[in-house]
């Protein structure tokens, strides 16, 4: 009979059972329906050894091994290699175990004795495929979640951003009156009673503050406004490190600026990108209130799936094989709360409002990468602070 | 030494008042305040200022419309007119160098003493 499964197939056997084994080698090696490369162990133990420095392309596991009993083996194995089919192979008939070692991610489940060398052969092709498919759809899973929780953070801010023009309009006019009466009043009332003056101070800080937070909520409003050229990445660094260094000063802060000279331009709007890195330069010094170290690389590399886990949902911007230069910024503070890393990217998110944060910083950051198609991430590093990530994709002509 | 008039029309009344105190209190000058857009042209022709303050978003009447009207007079088209405005930013203001249309501009809310050099750097 000739061949009807065309690929060769490693199958890794999980058996200890020397008859058992000897059967499925018998059946696999000589059957004409497919070619296998078959590898025997004994135990979980060691199946999961061979897995570290051997490829396969399907498990055949018996469910009543030395080390490991029952669909423990078949969770143990998962666990680690989650991306091998496995197709449980066992001398208990049960349908109700059968039916959950399904459930629990194994492609099939055989009883030994009952199959012959056609209906094996098929199983483990079968499994494989299965497998591809279901990865596959995960994948697809996977990427409209990320898309979905892009478009309601895009909703999110857009409805933000409808509102702040409007908004911002209504509050400017009475802010100017009340500055502009500030003022007036300044000029006529007695500068010796202090009360007068601290009245009057207080007034006009209000103003301002309230004046701040409408401009903040008007750079969403414009955010789609851009003027994008080539420019340096350093440059734009080095250009909001001194914005920034009265600050890092008083703070007791050192700044470490690690820049990878002649990196690749990328197109942005300098002062939109300036604002991105000076806010979360402003983070990461909010965060280090008694002193610290402040660390900013830039590198080039090329996009690859390590990369993907360091941008977090902007990774949908880039595919393997991107050219992208890179800003990480590194503080040596108290790190983010794992609660509220999900949130921070979120309008009106703080947590210092206590200390006049008004949460918009960071999603307008997170608007303007996005817009660029660029990515921005935020973590946590292992005893250090955190972490931010910030990523471009550089475009070559022609 | 006479002093210089200057008529603002804005619809915020409380702004306007606020206006005519300060730059009264300099001592240079004389305000008028109009809130309606629709009666800045008629109030204009009889008061013959030598500055106009105008809003841009008024109802009724738009500041770029008011300025048509003026522009048509012959009374009163070599008037400066000084936008006040809250529609744009400081920043943007800066970006254009004050300028926008041909106009000077001020943000609305700008320090009094940002609004005190933009009338002197007009009318002296």
């Amino acid at each position: 009979m000739k061949t009807i499964f065309k690929k060769d197939l490693a199958v890794l056997v999980i058996e200890d059972n020397k008859i058992d084994a000897k059967i499925v080698r018998s059946m696999l090696e000589k059957t004409s329906y497919g070619k296998f490369h078959v590898s025997f162990v004994m135990t979980i133990k060691e199946a999961i050894e061979l897995l570290l420095t051997q490829k396969f392309d399907v498990c055949l596991l018996d469910l009543n091994l030395k080390d490991s009993k029952g669909l423990d083996s078949l969770k143990k194995i998962n666990k680690k290699y989650a991306h091998l089919p496995i197709v449980v192979n066992t001398g208990a008939y049960q349908d109700s175990l059968g039916l959950k070692a399904v459930t629990q991610g194994a492609q099939d489940y055989l009883i030994k004795g009952k199959y012959k060398p056609y209906a094996l052969s098929k199983s483990l092709y079968y499994a494989v495929q299965r497998k591809k498919a279901e990865l596959e759809l995960q994948i697809a899973y996977n990427r409209l979640k990320e898309t979905q929780s892009q478009l309601i953070q895009a909703e999110k801010l857009s409805c933000v951003g409808g509102v702040a023009s409007g908004v911002a309009h209504e509050v400017k006019n009475p802010l100017a009156t009340i500055l502009y009466g500030v003022e007036y009043l300044n000029m006529k009332l007695d500068k010796e009673d202090e009360k007068t003056v601290l009245t009057l101070n207080s007034i006009k800080d209000a103003a301002k503050k309230a004046n701040e937070i409408i401009k903040e909520l008007l750079d969403f409003a414009s955010i789609s406004h851009f003027h994008q050229q080539a420019e340096d990445v350093n440059e734009i660094i080095q250009h909001s490190l001194n914005f920034t260094k009265h600050q890092c000063e008083s703070n007791n802060i050192k700044v470490d600026a690690e820049l990878t000279d002649k990196l690749a331009q990328v197109k942005v709007d300098k002062n939109r990108i300036e604002q991105v890195i000076v806010d979360v330069l402003l983070n990461a010094i909010y965060a280090m209130p008694d002193g610290g170290g402040l660390t900013v690389k830039t590198w080039a590399e090329t996009f690859s799936a390590s990369l993907k886990s360091k941008i977090g949902d902007s990774a949908n911007f880039f595919k393997a094989g991107d050219e992208v230069v890179c800003i990480s910024i590194e503080d040596t503070g108290k790190g983010i709360k794992k609660e509220d890393l999900n949130q921070i990217f979120d309008p009106f998110f703080t947590t210092r409002r206590a200390a006049g944060g008004v949460g918009l910083g960071l999603s307008i950051a997170k608007t303007i990468m996005t817009s660029h198609k660029g990515g921005i991430m935020l973590e946590n590093v292992r005893g250090k602070g955190a972490r931010a990530t910030l990523m471009f994709k550089v475009k070559r002509k022609g | 030494m006479s002093l210089k008039k200057i008529l603002i029309v804005d619809d915020e009344r409380g702004f306007t008042e606020m206006v005519k105190l300060n730059l009264e209190a300099t001592g240079y000058y004389q305000v008028k305040i109009e809130n309606r857009g629709t009666h800045a042209l008629s109030t204009a022709l009889k008061y013959k200022p030598d500055l106009i303050l105008l809003d841009v978003i008024m109802p009724e009447l738009e500041g770029p419309d008011v300025v048509n009207q003026l522009k048509r007079d012959p009374d009163l088209q070599d008037v400066p007119v000084v936008f006040l405005t809250a529609t744009v930013t400081k920043e943007e203001v800066d970006v254009q160098g004050g300028f926008i249309g041909g106009h000077a501009f001020i943000a609305k809310p700008s320090s009094l003493e940002k609004l005190i050099n933009c009338v002197r750097d007009h009318i002296g």
